[in-house]
């Protein structure tokens, strides 16, 4: 598979946590944030949703919405920011590290 | 692919799910097919933006069954008996290591040692049958060959052909049922043997 798109795989999750965390959003609503951002398989959020929900991190309600079917919006849990927040620190620091490890292979 | 080709892939794909779960899931679909079309996209757009059904059905079972860390059933390190996950079962296993793969072939070929010569003798009786049907049948041939070959001609010979004709009519229509099973047996035996060998993901 495309490493690139593992890449992508493994940053979805942090996104879509982030994207929660900022406010309460149902699935399409997410699909588009995440691909305004990244470019990845729509698809792919709504199995990454249910573990996260199977996971305790987020919970979900319906709400009635005018036009179209009900929205399922998902909320996150505090086990979810925690976690969330568990998940940008190592984000940061993988991104350091990893950057600071091409940073002294160009200069040699 | 339009929308209806999309979901009907991916249903498919999903069949190992628990019907709850996997309707859960197929919802969340038609959802997102249901808002985006309300955003003027077509189906097409829509399935393309989603991605491939096969590929998004093996996260959503991926991501639903990654035992936290695997299990062995040979691993006695681990007196806990094994989760049961139903589902599980129902997969095919697709990874195999190379140790048991070597012990299926042997266990094949042990096996095959013995079975494919008592198949082999099942066919010789039934090829047996078969003969002795046509021998019957074309009995009445040999009454007017032994005839030219100038051994004569007597009344008896015409009713042991008569009688013989009438085994022969027997023993084909029993012959066409012996080898209609033979036939049977074979083919499900090499397919089992096919689908042992490679792993259980013989099924298609």
């Amino acid at each position: 598979m495309d490493i690139s798109v593992q890449f992508k795989k493994g940053a979805l999750e942090l996104c879509v946590l982030v994207l929660i965390h900022e406010r309460d959003r149902y699935g399409y609503e997410l699909a588009q944030s995440v691909s305004q951002h990244i470019e990845v398989a729509e698809g792919a959020l709504y199995p990454l949703l249910r573990r996260l929900v199977g996971e305790g991190y987020c919970t979900t309600y319906l709400q009635e919405s005018t036009e179209g079917p009900p929205r399922k919006y998902y909320k996150l849990t505090p086990e979810g920011e925690h976690y969330m927040k568990k998940l940008v620190i190592e984000w940061k620091q993988f991104v350091k590290s990893v950057s600071n490890l091409i940073e002294r292979g160009s200069r040699l | 692919m339009n929308k209806s080709q999309f979901l009907a892939q991916l249903h498919d794909h999903l069949s190992v799910l628990p019907p709850e779960e996997r309707s859960e899931l197929m919802e969340d679909y038609e959802a997102h097919f249901a808002f985006a079309l309300q955003n003027g996209k077509t189906e097409e757009e829509i399935a393309q933006e989603l991605g491939n059904p096969a590929e998004l059905a093996k996260e959503a079972i991926d991501g639903r069954f990654a035992p936290k860390e695997p299990v062995y059933w040979f691993n006695p390190a681990n007196p806990e008996p094994a989760p049961i996950q139903t589902p599980v079962r129902q997969q095919p296993v697709k990874r195999r290591g190379g140790a048991v793969t070597t012990m299926v072939y042997i266990g094949l070929f042990f096996l095959n040692l013995i079975l494919v010569p008592l198949l082999i003798s099942f066919w010789s009786v039934g090829i047996a049958l078969a003969a002795s049907a046509l021998a019957g049948l074309l009995s009445p041939l040999a009454v007017v060959l032994d005839y030219f070959a100038g051994h004569g001609y007597f009344a008896a010979k015409t009713y042991a052909t008569v009688a013989l004709v009438g085994v022969g009519i027997f023993l084909a229509i029993a012959s066409r049922y012996i080898f209609k099973a033979l036939v049977l047996i074979s083919v499900s035996y090499w397919r089992w043997n096919v689908r042992v060998a490679k792993g259980g993901a013989g099924h298609e």
